[in-house]
């Protein structure tokens, strides 16, 4: 199964992927951790992520680009963390796919998607806070927001986390019933291509 | 507690004072009212603006207080963390303090609204 996991910053995707993880996985678990760490603050933030995953049996994978030649076999499920730190280091990066990000990244997950039997995939929403950003980075909003629509469409499942609530956009996971009422309440999606 | 969300000027806090049949004079303005006073409004709105006051004041929010003297408040605070992530340091731990603090009152809260075009969604209830 291919899961994308999106939501705003501080929203607990994070978290509620990890519990998709634990919820599917029947085999090794690998945690594709794509944040470069450049200065003190992702120090901190990488090390609240293996905080949280501490006891959860992952293994960690280090990836900043090149998601294509990565080599995941032996995993059941695979979690990648996250799509918005990829795609910046694709684009940005000296060793990055620079204008072929999207291509890259998205023929690496076709790769490893077929190296396991779930991947998950968090993502970020950048894209409704109505400021008018430099050409720059409205080229990595454009860039990111391919990358999530090309994935929503080859997901089984799409989620939305909004402050810790899972919504649910595409897709069903009866295997996993979602915390309360969620489901009966998700917001009315795309029901499958 | 409720939790009430969504984007700027959806509506948040008419739908709230509609469906909660609260008195807009009872709804209590977060961007300016006393710290204190969210321990006994009805509904407190900005809670976002609250979160970055307390920030500010180096406080933190105590939610097992909040819970025990004022279990019923309804709490009307913007959706964030919707944009790249900001260039100013404060702007950014202003965003995820809220983003924490408030997937933290949706885990403890009865029901949680989300809010666009003013029309509510009940994205969670006991």
């Amino acid at each position: 199964m291919l899961i994308v996991v999106t939501g705003g910053s501080g929203s607990g995707k994070s978290e509620y992927a990890e519990s998709l993880v634990l919820r599917l996985a029947k085999g090794p678990k690998l945690y594709i951790a794509t944040m470069y760490p450049f200065d003190e603050e992702s120090h901190q933030r990488i090390a609240r992520h293996r905080r949280m995953r501490k006891g959860k049996g992952f293994d960690t994978l280090e990836l900043y680009t090149g998601l294509k030649n990565a080599d995941i076999s032996g995993y059941d499920t695979a979690l990648l963390e996250c799509m918005s730190n990829l795609c910046a280091n694709e684009m940005y990066q000296e060793n990055g796919a620079g204008a072929r990000s999207a291509e890259e990244i998205l023929d690496g997950v076709r790769q490893i998607y077929g190296q396991c039997r779930h991947l998950i995939i968090v993502t970020n929403e950048i894209f409704s806070d109505g400021i008018d950003y430099d050409p720059e980075t409205v080229r990595y909003q454009r860039c990111l927001g391919e990358i999530n629509r090309r994935l929503a469409k080859m997901a089984d499942l799409v989620v939305e986390v909004v402050y810790s609530i899972p919504l649910i956009h595409k897709g069903s996971l009866p295997e996993i019933s979602t915390a309360g009422l969620t489901e009966a309440f998700a917001l009315p999606g795309h029901k499958g291509e | 507690m409720i939790l009430v969300t969504g984007g700027c000027f959806q509506g948040k806090k008419d739908y709230a004072c509609e469906t909660f049949h609260i008195a807009r004079k009872d709804a209590v303005d977060g961007a300016d009212c006393p710290l204190e006073a969210i321990f006994d409004v009805k509904l407190l709105y900005h809670f976002h603006e609250y979160i970055r006051r307390l920030m500010q004041a180096k406080e933190e929010l105590d939610l097992d207080r909040l819970q025990r003297e004022n279990p019923d408040i309804v709490l009307v605070t913007n959706e964030l963390g919707y944009g790249v992530v900001p260039v100013d340091q404060f702007d950014r731990a202003y965003r995820e303090k809220t983003g924490r603090v408030c997937c933290e009152i949706a885990k403890r809260a009865d029901e949680v609204h989300r809010v666009v075009c003013g029309i509510g969604t009940v994205i969670r209830h006991d």
